[in-house]
């Protein structure tokens, strides 16, 4: 951000003044109360920078039409095969400067800088994406960015627009990754995700940090008029990870899916909110999550479905369910609903349960071992979501990934 | 071939601190098949699932002797490990698992990594041919969207494949039109031989038409109570379970 335009520097200073005048989040707040905000790096200080730890590059799998790399939030150049005629897949400080016109008009739309959390990263971001898919165009393989970690910054800020045009499609990862590391990082990202009328998107959040990184992630999406968006939230990874993904229904026709899957062993913390809203009339959303846990760790999800008054036809429903491995996980669920228009069908319900007994005797009768048996059972109960990566590669990653948490 | 395959003494068994199985006496020598009959609530099905090792069925005394082992010491996997196959009444379904995966779990859990992906599916093949099983199933979750008719037949798929040295069949019958009862005894029928053995049991007399037991044991009130050859089941079918005080007939209502 060094070179950034005047516009650009404006915004930030103003974020950062935010930033300077919010009082600082204690964790009392209502929204705060599960996630300690000082977990995240979120109340004063961020940890102080350590010792670099390097990262595993290895299993970014899979052709793709381009990639972008960020260590520690210094941004790097974009490899790029031949993109079709327009697309822009660029840096995001880069973008600024070479892309104003697509830019600064979306840029902090969905995720502003009014609040402690938005501004902190608006103040802060060094690194980010700039994905662009002009009217009409399908991008046929998945961009993917990683953003890593090694230690050596106690702090890491990115930031992601990806805009998908009229009629448009394509598919984006955004991969995160540390090794295990042995100072503390706070990161924060926000994604803002724009799907104009009739485009198509899909987006994978692959959260697979090691262990010492808190990761505060906003991920906003918003669907035009018969547009379709689906997201897919991994959580694996990560000492303390809170995601809030925010699905926005802003035109007509237009269906947003999103789909998450975690699983947290030993001491994790991951909390999921995700909230669909309704601004447009007959738009459709389904949020499904699913989540595994094992040892001391503890989840939790809060949904929300808001239909604010001239939404008729809304249809709209939300699912969390929990698998709990043994005693001492706890997982809390909070389904909750915001109707302020009638004529809708909303649905929503959370669960937590135990491996099935009944379960476990039928594969076990059939000489599989305990162990193997709740493997099965577990990737069982995952495979709901699981089923609906279509990028094969990346769904026989998340598979060994899970497999390897059950081991 | 003289020492039989199961032994059951004195077996008693409860279930949520009620006491349904008082003290079952039976035998099965290898190779023989053997009819299991009684009315509704005589304790079949507690038997059939305290031999698998279903952690609700506690055992309060008797021992089961099992090709020579202790049975009721055996893990549930191990059991199946020894030779022990049930045949469900009520097989659960297991979402997220398909059947493919299942199966081929099972079977190298059973006979270890020699069997390849080709000879597996070779099998698995030969095996749905015989039991009239939809190969579009494969795909398709543990008994998910099974009616209950392909329930019982995936449950002696499972048999066929994995030629247990002895099975229970716990009212493989019941809910099966009759070409479905053929096809299905037809499957036991196949494994039929001096290495099989297995323990039918019935409500019924209708599966003993279609496979003639060596043996027919008459469970009533928690023990076994009479042992004949084949013609017990007959005589069950003429008079029903009155003898035992039980109005139920012995001849299956749609038969």
């Amino acid at each position: 951000m060094a070179n950034a335009p005047a516009w650009a520097a404006e915004l930030r200073q103003t974020a950062t003044a935010n930033l300077d005048r919010l009082p600082v989040l204690t964790g009392e707040e209502e929204d705060w109360r599960f996630t300690p905000p000082s977990d995240l790096g979120l109340a004063g200080v961020a940890p102080a920078d350590g010792t670099a730890v390097a990262v595993d590059l290895a299993a970014t799998a899979g052709p793709r039409a381009a990639t972008l790399a960020f260590t520690d939030g210094t941004p790097s150049v974009p490899h790029g095969a031949d993109l079709p005629a327009g697309v822009i897949v660029a840096e995001l400080g880069q973008a600024l400067i070479d892309h104003e016109d697509l830019v600064r008009s979306r840029l902090y739309s969905l995720i502003g800088f009014d609040d402690r959390p938005g501004a902190l990263n608006a103040a802060t971001w060094e690194a980010g994406t700039f994905i662009y898919i002009p009217r009409g165009v399908t991008l046929a393989l998945p961009t993917e960015t990683l953003l890593s970690a090694t230690g050596a910054r106690g702090r890491v800020s990115a930031r992601t627009l990806i805009i998908v045009e009229a009629g448009a499609k394509a598919t984006i990862i955004d991969r995160y990754r540390s090794g295990n590391l042995a100072d503390p990082v706070a990161v924060s990202t926000a994604t803002e995700i724009i799907v104009a009328e009739g485009g198509e998107l899909e987006h994978l959040s692959l959260i697979e940090w090691g262990a010492g990184v808190r990761h505060h992630a906003r991920i906003t999406a918003s669907a035009g008029k018969d547009a379709r968006v689906r997201s897919v939230v991994v959580t694996l990874g990560g000492d303390v990870v809170r995601v809030e993904a925010t699905h926005i229904a802003a035109g007509s026709g237009s269906d947003s899916r999103a789909l998450g899957l975690f699983f947290a062993d030993d001491h994790q913390h991951f909390e999921h909110r995700v909230v669909a809203r309704h601004e447009a009339p007959q738009s459709y959303s389904n949020l499904l999550y699913k989540g595994a846990l094992k040892d001391q760790s503890h989840t939790v999800f809060f949904g929300n479905l808001v239909v604010p008054p001239g939404a008729p036809g809304t249809d709209a429903y939300q699912t969390n369910r929990n698998l709990v491995l043994n005693e001492g996980a706890r997982a809390d669920t909070i389904p909750f609903l915001e109707i302020e228009t009638a004529e809708v069908k909303c649905s929503h319900a959370g669960a937590v349960g135990r491996v099935d007994d009944e379960h476990l005797f039928y594969l076990r009768s059939r000489g599989i071992p305990e162990e193997t048996a709740k493997r099965l059972i577990v990737i069982g109960f995952l495979q709901e979501v699981l089923a609906h990566v279509e990028l094969e590669e990346v769904r026989r990653d998340l598979e060994h990934a899970v497999a390897r948490k059950l081991a | 071939m003289d020492a039989p395959i199961l032994q059951i003494k004195s077996l008693e068994v409860a279930v949520d601190g009620r006491t349904i199985l008082k003290g079952v006496d039976l035998e099965v020598p290898q190779g023989e098949i053997h009819a299991l009959m009684g009315p509704n609530g005589s304790g079949k099905s507690t038997l059939a699932y305290a031999l698998a090792g279903h952690p609700r069925y506690e055992i309060t005394g008797g021992s089961v002797i099992f090709d020579g082992q202790d049975l009721l010491d055996m893990a549930i996997d191990e059991r199946a490990k020894a030779g022990f196959f049930l045949a469900m009444q009520y097989p659960v379904e297991v979402p997220g698992v398909s059947v493919l995966n299942f199966l081929r779990t099972s079977l190298i859990a059973l006979h270890g990594e020699e069997l390849s992906p080709r000879e597996f599916m070779k099998l698995f093949q030969e095996k749905s041919k015989l039991l009239e099983f939809d190969a579009s199933f494969t795909d398709r979750y543990l008994n998910e969207g099974f009616s209950g008719g392909e329930k019982k037949r995936h449950e002696i798929l499972q048999m066929a494949m994995i030629e247990p040295r002895f099975a229970v069949l716990d009212e493989t019958d019941s809910g099966l039109d009759v070409d479905a009862l053929k096809v299905v005894s037809n499957g036991v029928n196949s494994l039929r031989g001096p290495n099989f053995g297995a323990l039918i049991i019935t409500h019924y007399t209708r599966i003993l038409q279609h496979i003639t037991p060596d043996v027919v044991h008459v469970m009533f009130e928690g023990k076994v109570v009479r042992t004949g050859g084949p013609e017990l089941a007959d005589e069950l079918e003429a008079g029903g379970y009155a003898q035992y005080g039980s109005p139920e007939p012995a001849v299956a209502p749609s038969a």
